[in-house]
């Protein structure tokens, strides 16, 4: 089965942004990572975007389909329709074309510490370290996170804020914290739980619906928010 | 033109599983070198996030394994071409690389009793393999680049295109790259060099690699003098998803799956009765393509394909132990594996061959080190067993931060000078960006994965190698008369590609010249009018050199400590 | 400004998101409703015919269209507040869309109901 389909591009070459259609067969099963390929390969080769593993796992191509962040590879081009209006995702600035500054998300992912803090770890020689299935369970899902940028992109705090650290760095925070193996929670609390951490998050929840992982993001925020809570009550009284 | 030179004492190429690995090992052994980590996209979208299956690793000696048996494995697997002094080094290595990504947060599977869980594996005699679910190279990328965050001494340079390395006096002394952000050409000095570029695979048009996986570093320095190992044993993974090529991994078959062909039949058992759809890939894949051009395979849209059947696992286990699997077959092949048969077909998906090293990750080129997919110890031989890669990359990244930082001690940088900055900005932006030709560079990409698909395969025969040699040669002619039509600077990706498709076809150059003059069958590279393994005349390595003519081929002999060859049979 | 211009476009967003962008209107709807109600309740400095004047505007029939509005921006905000409380102690997260439709079926009902007691007090 093949259809013509339209791609609509937002196009920015530096200065000037503008759109840009592009018109092509397209068969059934065809992804819109597959089209922008084609685009690239077949019609102008100017167009600039990120791809790399094509099956979801690496996070590079998020992008917005008719006004909603999607990875370009999991994407179906029948199942959207016949035109597709693709742009670059939002809260971060665009370098070109599709390709968007993606320094900021990570430098915000990085101050949340997300990794695992613990003391007595011999480097040398290591000993393994004992976690029941149901331990991993407590933060494994939240572990998925491919950095790919969407739930940052329709967070309206994220919107309004550029210092605020947005979805997917709190996620992290929080899986860290849930890990059972973890020994710096408070450490990462007082880092989450100031003016730019989860007290702006006013649970819009968009990002738990745009997430292509299915991570929650949403609920991650709020879990730490009643850890932060707890945390902060418990000092007043020490 | 800025021509900015930065110095690091250190300077990784590539930020997957090894390039990683062996920056924090270089900055755990040193607080004072300077290291820089330079790729060509942000570390966690590396292609090492693709690997699923797991990493093999001695981990229950009390419960019956041991070094020697992961040792066996390993060199019976590579149909003996193996140096098994670096194999015997290797195995032993990859324990404490388990237990380090533990203690830095490693979502390893667990048993019942919160142990590190362990599966069986393809050709492991032993259910040795370490997994994380059935992403396993996602968690542990994630988790090496979460725990270089931590090391004040290591930079990143996220988004930097490596087009050459700089060499004096048999010395590494520097990179050049084009930072993508703003196209600028940024040179790097450096007192050793670690290239963790990994393989490439993209040679093929069906295979399971991202897109960004075309052999930079093995082309940069093959031209650079290294030489280029054992190039024509390409793995061809059995189980890849159609159309896409997408990985169903090994642990399909590990947890239980079946492999069925038109008739129904687990077919398996006439090619290796032992092992079934556990023997190693190369056994699996050509028994499959056996059955699918001798007319047995299962008709669909895209051509024959063999079944996957993982019906009978049912819905739990495969949530549990493969949720990556349901999830990929479902977006991209739209079948429900709890329900029906995966239709899959071999699939390009290892380079076993790549720079020529010695166990310590040395090539000939004095502070030049290689680890990983691109590098060839060679642990693997002529086939790599499932969950070994991972398990490579963890050891030898250690290894080669850690001889890199030995190495630096005391050393000065040693200057790239004007004339070779302004030499190479000519050469990448006048030269190549900027000239006219008609040849559009993805027209020959294209041509060159259906040559290679078609006769570098997985059946090869000398008369239909020789025609593919011909043909790569007659796309690296057109090569020359590409153009580029996008000449601006600010992450200009179709420069990019550019380069990249010449790279392999460099590559696919070394790979025929190599497979072409293998006349034996060895592990993967299996070669109808050769069939056989000839010992005699052909245990040993393949050592290819860049001439501007095309590659010359040398041989250097296979260590051999404890295990000579035998009969491999499954 | 750019990132409030977010709260009103609606296209591709989930109930919880709406929601979100109407209990930011419907605040700044309070707010200007509060600062008018406390000028002119503060008109009685000026003296009793200023206040009465003052008020008078506002109990004509033609307002009450505005302080039917103002039930609605009232109740909606406390109903869909209560829902944003619950759920930022992480209460009711699996449910949440639900919540989001019954808070605001919730905070209808109440409207319909006090706009039907209003005109039934006012025009007799």
């Amino acid at each position: 089965m093949e259809r013509e389909v339209l791609f609509r591009i937002r196009r920015f070459d530096g200065e000037h942004a503008y759109w840009q259609d592009f018109q092509f067969k397209a068969r059934k099963g065809m992804t819109v990572l597959e089209g922008l390929y084609h685009i690239k390969e077949s019609i102008d080769g100017s167009l600039s975007f990120r791809a790399s593993c094509r099956m979801g796992v690496c996070g590079s191509c998020a992008v917005k389909v008719n006004g909603r962040p999607r990875l370009a590879c999991e994407t179906q081009i029948f199942d959207i329709g016949d035109t597709l209006e693709i742009e670059p995702l939002d809260n971060m600035s665009v370098l070109r074309d599709l390709v968007v500054d993606m320094d900021g998300f990570f430098r915000k992912h990085e101050a949340v510490k997300p990794y695992l803090i613990r003391g007595g770890d011999n480097y040398g020689n290591p000993k393994e370290l004992m976690q029941t299935p149901k331990e991993l369970h407590a933060y494994y899902d939240f572990s998925l996170c491919i950095k790919c940028g969407a739930c940052y992109s329709v967070c309206p705090a994220s919107a309004t804020r550029s210092d605020y650290l947005g979805p997917a760095a709190m996620t992290a925070a929080y899986r860290f914290c849930a890990d059972s193996r973890d020994e710096g929670k408070d450490e990462r609390l007082r880092l989450v739980s100031g003016s730019e951490g989860v007290w702006r998050c006013h649970f819009n929840a968009e990002c738990s619906e745009v997430c292509p992982k299915n991570i929650e993001p949403a609920k991650a925020v709020q879990k730490m928010k009643l850890m932060s809570a707890i945390r902060i009550i418990k000092s007043i009284f020490r | 033109m800025i021509m900015e030179v930065i110095k690091h004492d250190i300077v990784i190429i590539g930020a997957g599983l090894a390039g990683l690995r062996a920056a924090i090992a270089s900055a755990e052994k040193s607080r004072d070198v300077s290291i820089a980590i330079i790729a060509k996209t942000y570390p966690i979208r590396c292609h090492s996030v693709c690997a699923e299956g797991g990493t093999a690793a001695v981990l229950r000696e009390d419960e019956g394994d041991n070094f020697d048996l992961h040792a066996w494995d390993t060199i019976k697997g590579s149909d003996f071409l193996a140096d098994q002094d670096a194999v015997e080094f290797f195995v032993r290595e990859i324990p404490k690389e388990i237990l380090r990504l533990d203690n830095w947060g490693c979502p390893w599977s667990r048993r019942e009793d919160g142990k590190i869980a362990q599966r069986a594996f393809g050709g492991m005699s032993f259910n040795r393999t370490v997994f994380a679910a059935d992403r396993t190279g996602f968690h542990e990328v994630h988790t090496l680049y979460e725990r270089c965050l931590m090391y004040p001494n290591i930079t990143r340079y996220d988004e930097y295109f490596v087009t050459n390395i700089f060499i004096e006096d048999n010395s590494i002394k520097g990179i050049s790259a084009i930072n993508l952000r703003n196209g600028e050409m940024t040179f790097f000095n450096a007192k050793a060099v670690i290239l963790a570029t990994g393989g490439a695979g993209r040679l093929y048009g069906f295979t399971t690699y991202s897109h960004q996986v075309t052999g930079d570093g093995l082309a940069i320095a093959y031209r650079a003098g290294v030489a280029l190992k054992d190039m024509e044993f390409v793995q061809f993974h059995p189980t890849g998803l159609i159309p896409s090529g997408i990985l169903m991994t090994e642990a399909c078959r590990s947890e239980g799956g079946y492999l069925r062909n038109r008739d129904g039949e687990r077919f398996m058992k006439r090619y290796a009765p032992e092992k079934m759809e556990l023997a190693p890939r190369d056994v699996v894949s050509r028994a499959m393509w056996t059955e699918i051009i001798e007319g047995r395979g299962i008709d669909g849209p895209y051509g024959s394909y063999i079944a996957l059947d993982l019906t009978h696992l049912g819905e739990e286990k495969i949530n549990e132990r493969l949720p990556l699997i349901r999830e990929a077959a479902r977006k991209f092949s739209g079948i429900d594996p709890v329900d029906e048969p995966i239709p899959v077909k071999p699939v390009a998906h290892y380079t076993m061959g790549g720079l020529h090293t010695n166990m310590f990750t040395e090539t000939t080129v004095k502070g030049l080190y290689a680890a990983g997919e691109v590098s060839a110890v060679s642990i693997h031989g002529a086939n790599r067993l499932g969950s070994n890669s991972t398990a490579e990359c963890l050891v030898f990244g250690r290894v080669a931060g850690e001889k890199a930082v030995e190495y630096v001690q005391g050393k000065s940088f040693a200057e790239i000078t004007k004339e070779e900055r302004l030499a190479e900005e000519k050469r990448v932006f006048d030269e190549f960006l900027g000239r006219s030709g008609d040849e559009n560079p993805y027209e020959i990409k294209k041509a060159l994965n259906e040559v290679m698909d078609r006769y570098f395969w997985i059946f090869r025969n000398g008369d239909e190698m020789k025609e593919g040699i011909k043909r790569i040669q007659e796309l690296k002619r057109k090569y020359e008369n590409i153009e580029i039509s996008d000449k601006s600077r600010g992450f200009n990706t179709q420069l990019i590609h550019a380069m990249e498709i010449g790279f392999m076809l460099d590559l696919a150059e070394v790979v025929a010249f190599g497979a072409y003059a293998r006349e034996e069958s060895r592990g993967a590279h299996y070669r109808l009018d050769y069939p056989k393994r000839d010992d005699e005349r052909w245990l040993k390595h393949t050592l290819a050199h860049f001439t501007p003519k095309g590659p010359k081929l040398d041989y250097i002999p296979v260590t051999i400590t404890k295990w000579q060859p035998v009969e491999r049979k499954y | 400004m750019e990132g409030i211009s977010g709260w009103f476009s609606l296209r591709g967003k989930s109930v919880n998101s709406i929601a979100y962008s109407f209990h930011r209107l419907t605040g700044l709807v309070l707010l200007l409703y509060l600062i008018i109600h406390l000028s002119f309740l503060t008109s009685l400095r000026i003296g009793e015919e200023a206040y009465t004047a003052f008020i008078s505007t506002t109990v004509r029939p033609e307002t009450l269209p505005l302080d039917s509005l103002l039930f609605l921006a009232t109740f909606y905000h406390a109903f869909n507040g209560l829902r944003v409380v619950l759920n930022e102690f992480g209460l009711v997260y699996e449910l949440r869309k639900a919540l989001a439709y019954i808070m605001a079926l919730l905070a209808l009902a109440f409207w319909v109901y006090s706009t039907y007691v209003m005109y039934v007090f006012v025009m007799g």
